[in-house]
Parts: C-alpha cells; structure tokens; sequence
C-alpha cells in the first residue's frame, strides 16, 4: 500500500467515526446517531507528519520528536477499508522507519472497540501499558492500551 | 508549610533549567537539549502547567480524551509535594486520576512509588540521552490510592 503526501484535497479523509488517536483507527460500532464524527486536523506545524492512501485512510504522525527519534502514530480508516488496517499499519510503520529514520513508534489502542492484535504484532507493535480510565467512551471512561514498535538498526 | 505556587511559562522554563538533569522528561521536555525558546514554546503547545514547591516542580497536563485523568511530573523524589499536588488537582481541577511517565532512573520515581503509584508498563526506547535511548516507566493512581499511601 503506497502512502502520499497530505494535499487540501484529501481533507474529507480526516473525518470520521474513530476514536481519537487511535492506532487503528476503524469506525466505532453502535455509535450514537448525534455524536459529532472525530476530525483530525491537518498538518500545521513540523511536529505532524501526515500521509493518506487516496480514498481509503489517513497515517498521521504526531508529537514527532527529532531528538529521541519517536513519534505517536494514528489512523483512520473509511468505513469500507477496515479490512486494508494491517496493510496500512504495516506501510506506516514502514514510512516512520525507514523515510523518517524514527527509532520508535508508538499508539494508542482501545480495547472496548476490538483489539487487532495480530496485526498489531505482525506490523511490529508490542502490549507496552494499559493505562485505565484513559479515554470516555460509551458514557464511562475506558482503558486504553499502548503499543509501540522499535526499530533495532 | 512551603506554599505551592503557579508559575508562568518564563518561571516554568527558569526552572526546568535549573533543575538541569532532574527535569529530563518532564512532561516529555528535556532541558539538557531543548533551549528555552523551544521548552517555552512546547509547553504552550501542549498546555502544560507548572508549580512549584519550594525546590520542586510539578506539572500537569490534562488528558484531553478523559478530562477527570492528568499527567503529572515531579523534579523531586519528595512524596509529600506530589501528594499536596495531587489533593490540589483533586479539589480544583476535578482530577479523580493520575498518569506518569518518568524515565527509569530519574529520582522522580521515588517520589511516585512512595505516593501509592503502580507501574502500569514500560515504554521501552522512549528517551535519547547520553548516547543511548532509555526505557520510561508508566505510573498510574486514583486520588484515593494517593490518600491512602
């Protein structure tokens, strides 16, 4: 899968169903009919790095840290390419190591919404915490884990 | 009793320099490497705020996906001003959770385990210093775990 640059014209790629900062950003199921979609914004200062597949999803790297090399990773998928997630995590992954030469990626994942984690370990990612209470959702705060990748040069 | 008292950015900046090698980390700045233009700059960004207590500085940093959860970062291994802190957030900030993330070897990590803390996880290469990348350690209490220690 082929990540590009973030153009204006991707801008409708930004919005959706997600929980915010997701790792995998897929559609949350059973979301209230009035809750306001998750927008991302786009790219405004050198601390977000983002790239899209054209139609399908965004990659955003954010808190990007020069000088330890790492950077918080999210995603967000289109409710029709959920099933291109571990693709996409893979070719994110990719893109943080080897065209931004970071050291360690990491994210956020919230097990209340299902837990990818064959695809998280096949992308390279490890169960680093849990952190409780981390995130409302479903009117109640929730745990919500950390996964990171590092790379081994 | 020492009073805590909040300090502008320039007093937080003043302070994390001096605090020198205790600062590193501290709301994920490092003032060994970031000059004050920058430590000022990224505090702002990302909406910290910092107290101090005679020679210890606190942090916070609401959790923007759970307003009742805050990060926390101490300079010191003084349980007794992290747990002051923590009443403080409580009373008026609302706060009814606490996160950290301390480097391994920081003298911070006293001041936390001694607060009724509990290590939830290790963020394996998550810091860069003195020519190798370091694990951090994640703490996490509730305000009553804070009371009770």
């Amino acid at each position: 899968m082929m990540l590009r640059g973030y153009r204006d014209s991707d801008r409708a790629l930004l919005t959706g169903y997600w929980l915010p900062g997701e790792l995998v950003g897929r559609p949350v199921a059973d979301r209230p009919p009035l809750a306001e979609p998750t927008t991302v914004t786009p790219p405004a200062d050198p601390t977000t790095e983002m790239c899209v597949v054209p139609g399908t999803a965004f990659v955003r790297f954010t808190d990007l840290d020069w000088v330890n090399r790492r950077a918080r990773l999210e995603t967000g998928l289109r409710p029709e390419a959920v099933d291109d997630g571990e693709v996409l995590l893979k070719s994110a992954v990719s893109h943080g190591f080897r065209v931004l030469n970071l050291h360690r990626v990491y994210g956020w994942v919230t097990p209340a919404c299902g837990v990818p984690v064959a695809a998280l370990r096949d992308a390279g990612f490890q169960l680093e915490a849990t952190v409780p209470d981390a995130i409302w959702l479903d009117g109640r705060p929730v745990e919500r884990q950390l996964w990171g990748a590092v790379r081994h040069d | 009793m020492t009073e805590m008292r909040r300090l502008d950015i320039a007093g937080g900046v003043a302070g994390l320099r001096a605090a020198g090698d205790q600062a590193r980390g501290f709301l994920g700045t490092d003032p060994v490497t970031q000059n004050d233009a920058l430590l000022g700059s990224e505090l702002t960004r990302i909406g910290a705020q910092v107290y101090g207590h005679g020679d210890t500085l606190l942090g916070y940093l609401p959790n923007v996906d759970q307003p009742r959860q805050a990060y926390l970062a101490s300079t010191s291994s003084d349980p007794d001003a992290l747990r002051l802190f923590t009443a403080f957030l409580g009373t008026y900030q609302r706060c009814t959770s606490y996160v950290a993330t301390v480097p391994a070897d920081s003298v911070a990590v006293g001041a936390f385990d001694a607060c009724g803390f509990r290590r939830i996880g290790m963020l394996r290469d998550h810091q860069y210093r003195s020519g190798r990348y370091h694990d951090v350690v994640m703490f996490f209490a509730t305000g009553e775990d804070v009371c009770r220690s």
